[in-house]
């Protein structure tokens, strides 16, 4: 890095010392800075409980629970095979789900989400022994990333240290033997676009397979109209596999959406990588076909919908919509008290929203289709399950990015108080944390709460395309106008 | 709940029942030497499907207690409590000889019965067609827990509308347009043009609206209901807000708009309300009146039996 530089930036960079058990930075807070450690170690972990809001139902009697409670993992289990080991965060490793610590040596970089997109700290940071590191801005983090050598070093370090880990994360690539891993140690590509910048586009010959390190992509299919969004990919996801396991040619077009890194494994070395590891074919096969499926059910839906209605009400992106009869409904609000009973007191719908003709689609999450509550989530903990249900993890660390970024007001904060050792203060104990909640469709059960409790058969949850052909049918000549 | 061609298989089974029912009943009523009797056998019997059925009837309200529990869908629950409901009131009459009973105990659950019965058809009735008058006359519908919360809040939005329409009235040239600013910093230069009279400024009708803010809105957006308030009718108020129109300038009509569309909320809200509480009014009576009714049955079974 050049003197002038140092000179005209002095104050984008600090060099900092932390003594063994200092914070240096909590999950949650917004920053704008990476920190990269000179000396000393440190430790990453999550000290937001693991836990999320029960959807079972009150076996108490009667009388309803008057505080909310977080139910941890043993007295809620969810479907374990869909679930993922690591948990991913803004670091060059992940965070194991079952003992969500992970330690920093030097020579490693963190925070550069926070730094170079401005996304909240993903896991708290504590000194493990007396450390020294640079805290740099995002003017300095650029122009170090830019520099040959530190590059060089910090690929290094991530191909000695974390790529092991970070192909690990992904259960597709857990069969992958440590001889392999070893071999693709050195041919891996670490590969950084800057927000907006193509990353693959759609028609051209597929010639490497990607895993995202940083940052979140927007995979997207060119259609007459302008282009869909088939999904957002973030840290520990991957694409590209359709391309080199099919045809050659790439089914969409990738673009960062922000500061993104991947991990680039060329063609040779995926294919090399499947014929050795049928199981791991095996299961990209499985994925890029369910991908492929879900695509063409996308298209299919979009093509044959009312195109005007569902953009005129912006419905366009739901998969899932829960629809009220209002000429049946008394509004009683038994469908919210079910939810509230179904969520351990906290409601996920609001009996208020948009109004179509003689149907109220009440405010509950849509499941869309362009998911943007998914987009920077900073630690991956809100995902979608099975293709349709939003499902926030266990390891949500409160920050409020999703429920910011849900353009229908459909993810809610809660608070719950908890009893916790702090491991941010050892000895104290947390008094309350947040916890983002969205509806589930009640996936400990057949049918959603809400559909269930209605007595009047006025609340439905229903698929959209088909909601609105059956209006259309109805001869509802305003729908048809698209207004 | 809207009685359609959905409880058709409902329909049809109450009517075979009371068919059965009324079948038996007839050559009982027909045989019998002192005519149909509660205490007798075929008496007691018709008692005790009625009594079930009145039972399981009122089930309804502990099912709605626990409405997670997958114990049938809340729907199945509410047809089979309208139509066994409705079929105890025969059984019972069946049961009774259709008399109301000497002793008081009885004539009491008689009288209950039928109050429970006519409320519950009552508020069939009502919620036949209730809900779709609320969706069609009260278009900006809420939850009804927050009317109180929103009426809250058309306050402070009218508070605000009507004071920097005054404000602007009075010539404060904040609340002007750029043109009106430009106009009226060159009042003076041009004939006639004075800074008043730039930005359109009417000090009488500021006082006027003062006047009609403080004496009509504001109390009719603070009270429940609006009995009695000009604003609570809609061609009333329409032709005071044209009269208005008349009197002020045209740039300032999008805040009279602001005012008279915070009254037509205000309206409309007042009618949710008033519907709201017809339709779950019937309650008031249907519940205490069953609960009573199944209180004093037990009893009724209990003191028959015994002796």
């Amino acid at each position: 890095m050049s003197g002038t530089f140092l000179s005209l930036n002095s104050e984008a960079v600090h060099k900092r010392h932390f003594k063994a058990g200092d914070i240096i930075c909590r999950e949650g807070e917004y920053g704008s800075t990476a920190f990269y450690i000179l000396e000393g170690k440190v430790e990453v972990f999550l000290s937001s409980p693991l836990g999320h809001v029960g959807t079972k139902a009150e076996r108490g009697g009667f009388l309803r629970k008057l505080k909310s409670t977080i139910t941890g993992k043993p007295q809620n289990p969810r479907d374990a095979k869909s679930e993922r080991a690591f948990i991913p965060i803004d670091a060059p490793v992940d965070l194991p789900f079952d003992n969500p610590i992970a330690e920093l040596q030097p020579g490693d970089l963190f925070g550069e989400m926070t730094c170079m997109s401005f996304y909240p700290r993903s896991a708290t940071v504590r000194a493990k022994t007396d450390c020294t590191m640079l805290e740099m801005l995002r003017n300095v983090l650029d122009i170090m990333q830019r520099n040959k050598s530190f590059r060089e070093r910090v690929e290094r370090n991530y191909r000695k240290r974390a790529l092991d880990n970070h192909l690990r994360s992904v259960p597709l690539f857990e069969t992958l033997t440590p001889a392999f891993i070893d071999y693709l140690r050195d041919r891996v590509e670490l590969r950084r676009y800057a927000p907006g910048q193509v990353i693959c586009q759609e028609g051209e010959e597929g010639d490497s397979f990607f895993l995202v390190r940083i940052g979140f992509v927007k995979v997207s299919q060119a259609h007459p109209g302008g282009a869909l969004v088939l999904a957002y990919i973030g840290r520990s996801g991957y694409f590209g596999e359709i391309a080199l396991l099919g045809g050659g040619v790439r089914t969409a077009t990738c673009t960062a959406l922000d500061h993104v890194e991947t991990v680039v494994i060329r063609a040779q070395d995926f294919k090399l990588m499947i014929e050795q590891f049928p199981e791991v074919r095996r299961a990209l096969e499985v994925v890029a076909q369910q991908r492929l499926e879900e695509n063409r059910g996308r298209v299919t839906t979009i093509r044959s919908a009312p195109i005007d209605a569902f953009l005129a009400q912006g419905l366009m992106e739901a998969q899932s919509l829960l629809v009220l009869d209002l000429e049946r409904c008394t509004r009683c609000d038994q469908c919210v008290r079910a939810c509230a009973d179904a969520h351990d007191g906290v409601s996920r719908l609001i009996r208020d929203g948009l109004r179509l003709d003689k149907y109220l689609i009440a405010t509950s999450c849509r499941q869309c289709r362009d998911p943007l509550c998914m987009v920077g989530c900073p630690v991956g903990s809100i995902r979608r399950k099975n293709s349709l249900e939003m499902v926030i993890e266990d390891w949500c660390i409160g920050c409020e990015r999703c429920a910011n970024n849900c353009p229908y007001g459909n993810i809610n904060m809660h608070p719950f108080s908890v009893q916790t050792n702090d491991p941010t203060s050892p000895g104290k104990q947390v008094a309350e944390v947040k916890k983002a909640t969205a509806c589930n469709l009640c996936l400990d059960y057949d049918e959603p709460s809400c559909v269930y409790a209605c007595p009047h058969d006025a609340a439905h949850r229903v698929h959209p395309n088909e909601f609105f052909a059956y209006l259309v049918q109805q001869g509802d000549t305003t729908l048809k106008k698209g207004s | 709940m809207l009685i359609d061609s959905t409880h058709r298989v409902w329909i049809v089974g109450t009517a075979v029942a009371l068919a059965l029912g009324t079948a038996f009943y007839i050559p009982y009523a027909l045989v019998s030497v002192r005519g149909p009797q509660g205490g007798s056998a075929v008496g007691i019997i018709y008692g005790s499907i009625g009594s079930a059925l009145m039972l399981f009837a009122g089930l309804l309200g502990a099912r709605k207690k626990v409405p997670v529990w997958r114990v049938g869908r809340a729907t199945t629950w509410m047809r089979a409590h309208l139509w066994l409901g409705l079929l105890s009131f025969p059984f019972i009459l069946f049961h009774s000889g259709f008399r109301l009973g000497a002793a008081p105990l009885t004539r009491w659950l008689m009288v209950l019965f039928i109050a429970v019965i006519v409320s519950g058809i009552f508020g069939a009735v009502l919620q036949h067609f209730l809900p779709r008058v609320i969706t069609t006359r009260v278009p900006m519908e809420t939850v009804y827990e927050q009317i109180d919360s929103i009426c809250g809040q058309l306050l402070v939005e009218a508070t605000t509308s009507a004071t920097e329409l005054w404000s602007a009235l009075e010539g404060d040239l904040e609340q002007a347009n750029p043109q009106q600013r430009a106009e009226a910093a060159t009042a003076g230069t041009k004939g006639g043009v004075t800074f008043a009279s730039a930005i359109g400024a009417d000090e009488q009708f500021a006082t006027t609206l003062h006047g009609f803010f403080d004496d009509e809105i504001r109390p009719y957006l603070v009270q429940h209901g609006g009995r009695g308030r000009v604003l609570a009718d809609k061609e009333r108020t329409s032709a005071i807000f044209q009269q208005f129109r008349i009197l002020c300038p045209k740039d300032f009509w999008p805040r009279l708009n602001d005012l008279e569309n915070i009254c037509e909320e205000k309206r409309q809200l007042d009618r949710q309300r008033a519907l709201h509480r017809v339709l779950h009014g019937w309650l008031l009576v249907h519940i205490p009146a069953s609960y009573a009714l199944l209180l004093l049955g037990a009893v009724h079974a209990v003191v028959a039996l015994r002796y």
